[in-house]
């Protein structure tokens, strides 16, 4: 199979995903106590202003007809109106998304970048010292909770030892926010603690089960050093099933960063997400269900081809 | 003057003193091998064989320092005068690759499944020698070329997923011998695959070592491969050496009991006119219906251009009492054939005949007790039993499943009583599987196929996870009991030898079609057809002077093709 007809493949499958889930948000919208006319004018709101919202807003329709229109709208980037904010929603997440982007990707990548070689290391280690520690500090980690955690953090390195500040830099532009990175630091050393617990894991028995396949006994019986076997073959290998786990993982950073960001008052999707919630504002709510179900799509989909940049097999089927 | 007189004047090169390995596991100290002397000298091929759990892997791991890191060595292992037992890591890199090197059993597994084989190779080549990336990589593709990969250049690009079995046994031996190695390490080389590329790698080593000078250790548990290719051999049994002699005393005059009782349980293929050891079935002129009638059945799996044809309009049949052997290589569909006869797979054309009904027309219910006739036993002894249940609960589960109306207690009694039968103690009843060895429960598998009081049995490969002494007394018991129950059995064997010495008729497969089909003493004594002919001449017999004839007539027969092609 070609590599673009795989593409194609698969990206028409990722619509197909994308579909579902607007199903599924169009449900919920629909399945709102009283229909979204009481989410706007509140329970104060009489029969006949009810009923006059819902003719305005197309919502006597039949709701196939209704999805139609949902559809429509969603293409042209209508997700709703903010309940509490009024501003469309699609601009709120337009303003925050590219936020939320730089503190999940940042934390994602010094989580892999620390996960991977100390996975590495746990297994070429195993049942040593060094291992035992590692796999205690990854449960500790790993059942601490975030906001926890990010105390911690605050109370430790901002406060006893000033070294960071309590709070995300703040603003509305990326520019604003780089402009002073070091308020970065707490918050993606939060949001990437549990992904070095939980990759470095999925690392270390990774490489274990490729440290005992036949390949690398077949190598060794030709001369290679440990290093060469490590990173020439096992590396390689045992990256596969961390690349499969990383599109699924999308979500779990996403919730992650929901509380990082109102624990450290970072203006991105988890902020408005938190704040949506608590004033039930289920337009903003939904649009983010959106988003995150599309990032999950979109995260899986880039596992995927990168799984097929790294094995060949993958191409044909047949891994 | 011959190989072995040359060698026998020469220093050994590969030399083990009293070798003891000992494996620490949960259960306490675990000695695997005792005592073991032997010396292989350059030029010379010393064959390891022993049954299972013989150690015989062990001592040639310890050869050449891989042991797994919760064995222990002691004693003495050294190659070409360098201790091996002692060495550090980093001396043992050395040696590895470039003074010894060693094939293993399963090229399905060896090579790295994300790396190109001429990298693989190259690899090899740049541990040992100081040489650019460019010259190794040519060095890789004159290697390819040298075990016989055709278009080398092109297939040192491809990933190992992309060779045959045979062809990655042909990468692995590239890599054993990149650096000239004195010592060549082969355990179990062609035992995951079919015989006639067998017969090929096994020409292939010979062709590498025999002028090069190379001692090889050769490790198996097949005396026909030891007859073929070794000089002598040295016969182990619990950890130890219990005979050592050229390969004709050891084969042809053992002294030990174990060995004689080793080579008696090898099933021997008969080739030249001798008397036949069981009596053909006579063609009556009205035979009774058949138990299992396939009649131009085709299977393909997938669809479109993409879709494979496992079976190409295979018609055989299996009546009432009798065996029929299906025969054939990987891939030539064998085992889909008994599936399709088991009703696992529905045929794409053709049809099933099953005890006289057709197996795709019938109801469900009426299905349900076609089913009730027919055993299976599968080939993996370990995977087919269900790990959770006891033996007792695993042989009474057809009897649930089809006699829902039977007491607890008649059921336990019919479970006694079938665990008989196929020779185990009623105690075994509430053993778990994992508690019996791999024979105990292949007959267990039996017991469970047989509780139903079937017609027919299906066998599929049901021997061939199982060591020579093993299979014979559980053939003995099907032979037995398929006398006293009078069931038909459908018998799936790529072991020539087994379904001589077992079946009345075969039916030989190749590529999803039948090749030929008759009784077996005829078609295996005097086959029609070349693929038939190719495939017995290249079984290895256990006798080293037929073998050496069988194996120059062979090769004979192939330059006598090669030239009719060319």
């Amino acid at each position: 199979m070609t590599t673009f007809l795989y593409l194609t493949r698969r990206v028409l499958q990722a619509i197909v995903v994308i579909f579902i889930v607007t199903i599924v948000v169009f449900c919920l919208l629909h399945a709102l106590p009283g229909g979204p006319a009481r989410g706007i004018l509140g329970p104060q709101a009489s029969a006949q202003q009810l009923a006059a919202f819902n003719h305005d807003q197309g919502l006597d329709k039949p709701l196939p007809l209704q999805y139609v229109y949902y559809l429509g709208r969603l293409v042209h980037g209508d997700l709703g109106t903010s309940y509490t904010l009024n501003e469309p929603v699609a601009q709120l997440i337009v303003q925050r998304l590219p936020k939320t982007l730089v503190l999940t990707v940042l934390s994602a990548i010094v989580g892999l970048l620390l996960a991977i070689p100390l996975g590495m290391w746990q297994a070429v280690r195993r049942n040593k010292p060094v291992d035992y520690v590692a796999t205690t500090l990854s449960f500790i980690a790993y059942s601490t909770p975030v906001y926890f955690l990010g105390l911690i953090l605050v109370l430790v390195f901002s406060q006893l030892l000033p070294l960071f500040p309590p709070q995300a830099p703040q603003g509305d532009t990326l520019g604003q926010v780089f402009a002073t990175p070091q308020g970065l630091v707490l918050p993606v050393v939060a949001g990437a603690a549990s992904m070095v617990a939980v990759f470095s894991r999925y690392m270390r028995a990774a490489t274990l089960e490729n440290l005992s396949e036949d390949y690398v006994r077949t190598a060794r019986a030709g001369g290679s050093r440990a290093r060469s076997l490590l990173w020439r073959h096992v590396f390689r290998n045992s990256l596969t099933s961390v690349v499969a786990m990383l599109g699924y993982y999308v979500p779990v950073v996403f919730g992650g960063s929901l509380v990082v960001e109102q624990l450290f008052n970072y203006p991105g999707m988890g902020l408005l997400f938190w704040s949506a919630a608590q004033s039930s504002d289920y337009p903003v709510l939904l649009g983010c269900v959106l988003v995150i179900a599309l990032a999950t799509v979109v995260g899986t989909l880039l596992a995927d081809i990168v799984q097929r940049i790294i094995d060949p097999r993958v191409k044909e089927g047949r891994s | 003057m011959t190989n072995a007189e040359r060698s026998a004047a020469a220093e050994p090169i590969l030399e083990l003193r009293d070798l003891g390995v000992t494996f620490t596991t949960e259960t306490g100290e675990v000695p695997a091998v005792r005592g073991v002397t032997l010396q292989v000298r350059p030029g010379e091929t010393l064959a390891l064989v022993g049954e299972s759990g013989s150690g015989k892997s062990t001592v040639a791991l310890a050869s050449i320092g891989l042991l797994p890191g919760n064995a222990r060595a002691t004693g003495g292992a050294s190659v070409d005068g360098e201790d091996v037992v002692g060495a550090t890591e980093s001396d043992l890199a050395r040696l590895r690759g470039s003074t010894v090197s060693m094939v293993f059993q399963e090229p399905a597994t060896a090579l790295d499944p994300l790396t190109r084989v001429g990298a693989q190779i190259a690899e090899v080549i740049t541990n040992h020698r100081d040489v650019p990336a460019k010259e190794a990589a040519a060095a890789a593709v004159d290697l390819l070329r040298r075990v016989g990969i055709p278009d080398p250049e092109r297939r040192a690009s491809a990933f190992p997923f992309e060779l045959s079995g045979g062809q990655r046994q042909r990468v692995v031996i590239a890599m054993a011998i990149a650096n000239d190695p004195k010592v060549l390490i082969a355990d179990e080389p062609t035992t995951a695959l079919d015989v006639t590329v067998q017969a090929e790698i096994l020409d292939l080593l010979r062709d590498l070592t025999v002028g090069s000078g190379t001692a090889v250790l050769l490790v198996t548990h097949n005396m026909g491969v030891v007859a073929d290719f070794a000089d002598r051999v040295a016969v182990m049994l619990k950890g130890e050496i219990v005979e050592t002699g050229t390969v004709e005393d050891v084969l042809l005059r053992p002294t030990h009991d174990y060995t004689k009782r080793l080579l008696a349980a090898v099933p021997r293929l008969t080739v030249a006119e001798q008397g036949s050891e069981r009596a053909g079935v006579q063609e009556s002129p009205a035979p009774p219906e058949p138990v299992v009638d396939l009649r131009d059945v085709s299977v393909l799996f997938g669809r479109g251009s993409r879709a494979v044809r496992a079976l190409d309009g295979v018609s055989l049949v299996v009546r009432p009492g009798e065996t029929v052997g299906l025969v054939g290589e990987s891939g030539s569909g064998k085992s889909t054939a008994a599936r399709v006869a088991l009703g696992l797979i529905t045929p794409s054309e053709g049809a099933v005949h099953l005890f006289g009904a057709d197996l795709h027309k019938t109801r469900r219910r009426d299905r349900r007790a076609m089913r009730s006739g027919i055993g299976v036993v599968l080939q993996d002894p370990v995977a087919s039993l269900d790990a959770r249940m006891t033996v007792a609960e695993c042989i009474a589960e057809p009897l649930r499943v089809h006699r829902g109306r039977m007491s607890a207690r008649e059921r336990a009694s019919r479970v006694g009583e079938i665990l008989e039968r196929v020779r185990l103690p009623r105690s075994f009843a509430q053993r778990a599987p994992r508690e019996l060895s791999g024979g105990q429960r292949q007959r267990v598998s039996l017991a469970r196929a047989l509780v139903l009081d079937p017609r027919l049995l299906v066998a599929d490969e049901p021997t061939s996870a199982l060591d020579v002494s093993v299979q014979e007394t559980v053939l003995e018991v099907i032979t037995e009991l398929q006398d006293e129950l009078g069931f038909a059995c459908l018998f799936v064997s790529h072991d020539l030898a087994v379904v001589q010495q077992f079946a009345e008729r075969v039916v030989v497969m190749r590529l999803g079609r039948i090749e030929e089909q008759g009784s077996t003493r005829t078609t295996l004594m005097h086959p029609e057809t070349d693929y038939t002919s190719r495939l017995l001449a290249a079984v290895p017999v256990a006798d080293p002077v037929r073998q050496r004839q069988r194996r120059a007539q062979r090769l004979a027969a192939a330059a006598g093709g090669s030239d009719a092609v060319a």
